[in-house]
């Protein structure tokens, strides 16, 4: 849940990249790491094992200034995939905002990726997130890869659930920017809702987003 | 909503006494001193000094200390380019004592996790075996039950089945004894006949009696006196199986035992039926008292009845044991209620034996020779009479059966 600090004038989101073990969570906040313009972006903080497997999280922090001085902060995890790491990756998951949910598109990943969307599932009801309203993204990353589920086959299966789907290959970047606007679309209109971002903030949906994008476009010295 | 989390999230905001927590604090400010000298001191973002002494030198500078885009403190130095490397070398001690409090938090947080779900499948545990001990117990109850059915089932087959063959066995026998009853009942009869014109004949043969042989024979065999004694002998027989033909009529009754009618009858009745279809049980082992009072009319099943006496009647004769055996049956109206009352001087009972006899199924005979549900159908019999029946017994003395039943107009 995002966190609103009236006195500070600073709003934190957080947003959680979830998803099985090795399907590029943490290569997706590289990528973003280097890709985002916004006007504050802190250091990426990794946490890996030597065989680069996330032990805890990862952590981006983002941010901009609304034109009405709030502090807008966005707050990018990434959970570890593995699947004995459970506890911590409640943990993570608790208080978010939106999720993007990673899935490897390799065909021998297809018992994993559902064992995780299920777990997630789970961890939303745990963690007191209703996931039928969470702003959720679906991403099939590694589209690079040979012998990955067809576009088709993904789509036949995600395209009648509401959740919106995209396909990336976080290696090189492709689709690691759409995925991350599209959450941020989701969030957007709850956060609005509560805080008031458009009336009390000047912050349309357009700025929320590209402000995090690059700095140039929002105008706000 | 979010739930309750007792213990503080792990990505919440970091003060610099938190970040402070991870590093050594005296180390660092030696370190910081011989870099930049005594007046060196880190503020936090009330301006209160966290680290070193603060002063207010006017050729100082402030420069924040920045963790995840915000300033959390500012390291106060003297204005050199020194002063801005260290604080890069700060922000980068802070960031990893922050990296390590995030960690440990999680860890911390992820743990709680687990054991609030370990608490909760506790808890679920408890609850299902909660629920299988009430179904146990349940299940227990309703064993019970189904006990209790066969038994009651199984009891009044019993009953059925006693009851039958006892009604089988006395209507053969009424059968087998009523048709030579009969015949010898009307043969006597005839043979009254005969002897009252013999008499007539010899009669009529005194007055012509004038032949000396005809004479000598007449008094050597007695005609006189065997004329009259022939009248007794056939006045004895008939009244003999006039009798006969009373104990068919009561068996005839008996082998109605298993029809369980209601009737209206004076409960007397049904005890000379039961001491009737007994005796032979009863044979020289006892000897039978009954002292029947006054009894009115009463509304009850009469087959049941016979039953619960013939029961309590055979358990009297098998705890006979010694000679001079004695059984007594009396019954009367007192406080306007039948009392029926039967006492032996039999082997008695302890009085641990006396709380179950009317439990199903309890008996102190060998196996084959009781199946100790004499009395507990006997009871059913008197509560489904709306009566009482009550047992008072002392080892080696004897033992009595009270029933009491109310009149059933
Ligand atoms: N070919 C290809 N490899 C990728 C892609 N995305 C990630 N990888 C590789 O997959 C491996 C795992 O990537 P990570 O980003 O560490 O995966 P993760 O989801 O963070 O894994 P955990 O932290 O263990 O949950 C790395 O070797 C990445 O280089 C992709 O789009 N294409
Ligand atoms: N008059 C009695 N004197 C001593 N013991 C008795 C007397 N009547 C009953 N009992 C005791 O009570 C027990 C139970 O009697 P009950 O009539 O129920 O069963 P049973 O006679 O053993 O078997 P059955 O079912 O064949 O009658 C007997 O086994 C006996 O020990
Ligand atoms: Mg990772
Ligand atoms: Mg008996």
């Amino acid at each position: 849940m995002a966190e609103y600090d009236e006195q500070l004038q600073k709003l934190t989101i957080k947003l959680v990249y979830y998803g099985p073990a090795q399907s590029g969570k943490t290569t997706n906040l590289m990528r973003l790491y280097d890709m985002l313009r916004p006007e504050l972006k802190g250091d990426i903080m990794t946490m890996e094992t030597k065989n680069d497997r996330t032990l805890f999280f990862d952590l981006l922090p983002i941010g901009f200034r609304a034109p009405s001085g709030l502090l807008i902060k966005f707050k990018l995890f990434t959970v570890p995939g593995q699947v004995a790491h459970d506890g911590t990756r409640k943990a993570v998951l608790s208080r978010a905002d939106g999720v993007v949910f990673v899935a490897d598109s390799q065909s021998s990943q297809s018992m994993n990726n559902a064992q995780s969307f299920q777990n997630l599932a789970d961890n939303c009801a745990r963690a007191g997130l209703d996931f039928e309203s969470l702003p959720l993204v679906i991403q099939f990353n590694k589209r690079d890869l040979p012998d990955i589920v067809s576009k088709d086959e993904v789509s036949a299966r995600w395209d009648k659930t509401q959740w919106s789907l995209f396909f990336s290959s976080a290696l090189n970047g492709d689709g690691v920017k759409e995925t991350f606007v599209e959450l941020l679309r989701q969030v957007y209109p709850a956060m609005e809702r509560r805080f008031e971002l458009h009336t009390k903030h000047g912050i349309k949906e357009h700025d929320f987003i590209m402000s995090v994008m690059t700095s140039t476009e929002t105008g706000v010295p | 909503m979010m739930k309750e989390t007792p213990i503080a999230a792990f990505d919440r905001e970091l003060s610099i006494d938190d970040l402070l927590k991870g590093v050594n604090r005296e180390k660092l400010l030696q370190a910081l001193r011989s870099l930049l000298g005594e007046s060196v001191c880190i503020l936090n973002m009330a301006g209160d000094s966290v680290l070193g002494e603060y002063n207010d030198r006017i050729d100082s500078i402030r420069i924040p200390l920045t963790i995840q885009l915000e300033p959390v403190a500012y390291l106060q130095a003297g204005d050199s380019k020194v002063t801005h490397s260290a604080t890069i070398l700060v922000e980068q001690i802070l960031k990893s004592a922050e990296r390590y409090l995030m960690a440990s938090n999680l860890h911390v947080e992820a743990v709680h996790a687990d054991y609030e779900a370990l608490q909760k499948k506790h808890e679920a545990l408890m609850d299902s075996e909660e629920k299988y001990k009430a179904l146990a117990q349940n299940l227990e109850q309703r064993v019970e039950e189904q006990v209790k059915t066969i038994e009651n089932a199984q009891r009044q087959l019993y009953q059925a089945e006693k009851l039958a063959s006892v009604g089988q066995l006395a209507a053969g026998i009424a059968h087998e004894i009523n048709n030579p009853v009969g015949f010898i009942t009307s043969n006597l009869a005839t043979a009254q006949n005969y002897v009252s014109n013999i008499v007539k004949f010899s009669e009529q043969i005194q007055k012509e009696l004038n032949g000396p042989v005809l004479k000598r024979v007449w008094d050597e065999c007695d005609i006189e006196y065997m004329l009259q004694d022939f009248n007794e002998l056939l006045k004895e027989s008939v009244s003999g199986a006039e009798r006969v033909a009373g104990i068919v009529s009561d068996l005839k009754d008996f082998s109605n035992v298993d029809r369980t009618e209601e009737a209206t009858l004076n409960i007397n009745q049904i005890i000379h039926s039961v001491c009737n279809v007994a005796t032979n049980q009863i044979g020289q082992k006892a000897e039978l008292e009954l002292a029947l009072g006054e009894l009115p009319l009463t509304r009850c099943r009469p087959g049941h009845l016979a039953q619960v006496f013939l029961n309590i009647l055979l358990n009297a004769v098998t705890a006979i044991k010694k000679a001079a055996g004695k059984i007594q049956i009396e019954s009367g109206l007192i406080n306007r209620e039948i009392v029926i009352r039967v006492s032996d001087n039999g082997k008695g009972m302890s009085a641990e034996v006396m709380r179950r006899i009317f439990d199903p199924f309890y008996t102190t005979h060998d196996v084959g020779e009781g199946t100790g549900l004499g009395l507990t159908v006997s009871r059913d019999i008197i509560a489904a009479h709306n009566g009482t029946i009550t047992v008072d017994s002392q080892e080696d003395t004897g033992t009595t059966f009270t029933i009491i039943l109310p009149v059933k107009e």
